[in-house]
């Protein structure tokens, strides 16, 4: 079986599915085995899916309007 | 006469003496090398690896394959000392000259001449090879392992051609006669060509785990190229070849003893590119950005070098690979004499022949074993191909074939953008809402403060107007206005007299960092937290980043683009980007630990 070591360094890539299917299996392997590494990949798959979820540094729309508008004005007007 | 001159290093170095046991002489190959013992070495190391491997394919099997495809590219020499050596492992006579005059007509059972059909498509046309050619060689029974050393031999009969062609060495015995103008039928369906292009497709063979702590030629490649390219990790079932080829190529990039390892790069960059090679394109465009090139560079090189800032000698150091490499029926004397009269030593010049042939050596190892993409290639060369149907001469190019399209990377954003070139401020604010999101979102995260990313858009809009004009389509519209909002976001943190944190890391930097919290974590956090509450808790912990983490994290996680993208948008390589974005999470998730660990007490906010 592979270290924690060599889970850790594949760690990255097997969060963004860009392992092999040999690979995935040797690390899953690990996973179902090792606690604190289940505990570690557990925790980030969390972390990552509230962060994508999140929909967190939204601008609200007339913030994005007014900012946008303003740009356009001083083009408009040749100020920049 | 050879085209370089040889120097005696006498029949008692190592690997004269063993290509002498292995064929009962010195190839006039080996001897054109002189000027350079460590490329004999390379080669002999190579030839060792795979014609004297214990693995599935007899000794006759692998000779043919060097024979036949020697034969079909029209190289007497090469076919010359295929014929030595098969006749000393005993083929007849007269099978050998069948095999000199076609394939298929010689008397040999199905799945012989099924091996030879592939390896001569392969060494041909290696863009056409799918995995139905896999397939067939399955049905005759081949299994993955003697697939990887078909393969590899077909390789190294191409690395053998492209060192004839740039060296001509005489014949060591009696030049065989070839019938002239032979053409490769190339069967088969090319219909997954298009899918080979895309980063996502697994090799087609199978590819078991191999640790670099316990496989030293993987602790080598992670020390030399900073990680393990898919090339070499496509080939674990067979270590022995694999590790061959890693001796190969350590011995020939790494010395910098004649060519600097960044001109090394740029010839096998330009010489990928001429083939259309897009997996090997990506891979030195990394490996060059690593040694200090910039992304934009690299992508000119693969696209175009004589449009790059390489120096006039350079250019045409590239010109004489790209001739040897990819269009050989034009190489000549006139080649060596060019370079020769630009200054370069007869060293540099044979470092680029045998630089080049460990290239077609990759290319088609590449397309033979379907390996899979470490990194996207570049946009501009990806639409480049585009308009190359038809290839007037790749490594053989006696043959005709309909070339499907393969579409390019594209740019959804190309129409407006032209039209804001031409002046429409309609579609220049088109433009900006669609990346109004995308631009906060980078801000925000590089310089750490949301009130002061919106102040910085206006900025950011402004310039890409005041600089459309100079925008050149070599990258996406996206990634051009994010390195905008890099430049105007270093330049507001030099204001403000704060340290510069968004460049590329010291080595090691980013891989030392260890969790420490590792308790389990609540089944359902979002049961304990309202759905704005964690919002709030994540902006709070992302904006607790140092910046190059939360940019990364920012970019990958919430706005939700490639490793690739974030990779070009930010100068960084991909390892970088990979490494921030793993350390990133890791840090955020030591952040958020205490609120959601299990038996933390529900934190308020």
């Amino acid at each position: 079986m592979i270290t924690c070591d060599e889970f850790f360094a594949e760690f990255c890539n097997y969060f963004d599915g860009r392992v092999s299917l040999e690979v995935r299996d040797e690390l899953e392997l690990h996973l179902s085995q090792c606690r604190a590494c289940h505990a570690l990949y557990d925790s980030t798959s969390k972390t990552v899916k509230f962060v994508t979820e999140s929909g967190s540094f939204e601008l609200p729309e007339n913030v994005t309007e007014s900012i946008i508008g303003e740009v356009m004005a001083k083009l408009r007007t040749g100020k920049t | 006469m050879s085209f370089l001159p040889e120097v005696e290093l006498g029949d008692q170095f190592q690997a004269f003496a063993a290509f002498g046991e292995d064929l009962g002489f010195v190839p006039n190959l080996v001897r054109a090398q002189s000027l350079l013992p460590r490329v004999i070495e390379a080669q002999a190391v190579l030839e060792k690896g795979v014609r004297l491997s214990q693995g599935p394919l007899s000794r006759a099997q692998t000779e043919r394959i060097l024979l036949c495809v020697a034969a079909i590219r029209g190289d007497v020499y090469c076919a010359g000392l295929a014929r030595t050596a098969l006749r000393h492992v005993g083929e007849p006579h007269r099978q050998i000259e069948g095999l000199l005059e076609d394939h298929s007509c010689v008397d040999l059972p199905a799945a012989e001449i099924a091996l030879l059909d592939f390896s001569l498509k392969l060494s041909a046309d290696s863009l056409s090879i799918s995995s139905l050619d896999i397939e067939r060689l399955r049905q005759h029974g081949f299994d993955d392992e003697s697939i990887i050393e078909t393969a590899v031999t077909t390789a190294l009969a191409i690395y053998r051609c492209t060192l004839s062609v740039g060296l001509r060495p005489e014949p060591d015995r009696e030049a065989p006669k070839l019938r002239p103008g032979r053409e490769v039928s190339v069967s088969g369906v090319l219909a997954d060509r298009s899918a080979s292009r895309s980063g996502h497709e697994t090799s087609y063979v199978r590819a078991p785990y191999l640790s670099p702590e316990t496989f030293a030629p993987f602790a080598t490649l992670i020390r030399t190229h900073g990680f393990i390219p898919n090339f070499f990790r496509a080939q674990t079932l067979r270590p022995d070849l694999l590790s061959a080829e890693a001796e190969l190529t350590s011995l020939v990039l790494l010395p910098e003893d004649v060519l600097t390892r960044s001109q090394k790069e740029a010839v096998l960059l330009a010489v990928s590119a001429a083939n259309l090679n897009s997996y090997c394109v990506a891979v030195h465009c990394n490996l060059l950005r690593g040694l200090g090139v910039s992304a934009e560079e690299g992508d000119q090189i693969a696209v175009d070098h004589h449009g790059s800032s390489l120096s006039e000698a350079d250019k045409a150091l590239l010109d004489f690979a790209i001739r040897l490499g990819s269009k050989f029926s034009e190489f000549s004397r006139d080649d060596v004499v060019r370079l020769r009269a630009l200054g370069f030593t007869d060293p540099q010049i044979l470092e680029t022949v045998v630089v080049t042939a460990l290239n077609n050596f990759a290319n088609v190892l590449q397309k033979g074993l379907g390996i899979e993409h470490d990194f996207d290639p570049p946009l501009a060369f990806e639409q480049k191909k585009v308009h190359l149907q038809t290839f007037p001469d790749r490594p053989i190019a006696r043959r005709s074939a309909t070339y499907p399209v393969i579409e390019p990377g594209y740019d959804p954003d190309t129409e407006l953008v032209t039209e804001a070139r031409a002046g429409s401020l309609e579609a220049f604010e088109e433009l900006v809402r669609r990346h109004s999101r995308l631009v906060y979102r980078a801000l925000a995260a590089m310089l750490g403060n949301q009130d002061q990313a919106q102040d910085a858009m206006q900025d950011v809009m402004l310039s890409a107007y005041q600089h459309i004009a100079s925008f050149q389509a070599r990258s996406k519209f996206s990634t051009w206005l994010v390195s905008i909002a890099r430049n105007r976001a270093i330049e507001y943190l030099r204001k403000r007299g704060k340290e510069v944190s968004l460049d590329e890391p010291t080595p090691g930097e980013d891989s030392d960092f260890r969790p420490r919290e590792l308790r389990d974590w609540v089944d359902n956090p979002e049961q304990a937290y309202s759905r704005t509450e964690i919002q709030k808790l994540i902006e709070k912990g992302i904006m607790a980043l140092p910046a190059k983490y939360r940019t990364v994290v920012m970019l990958r996680d919430i706005e939700h683009l490639e490793i690739e993208e974030i990779a070009r948008q930010l100068g960084l390589s991909i390892p970088a980007v990979k490494a921030r974005l793993l350390r990133g999470r890791l840090m955020l998730r030591e952040w958020l630990a205490p609120h959601f660990a299990a038996g933390a007490r529900r934190a308020t906010q």
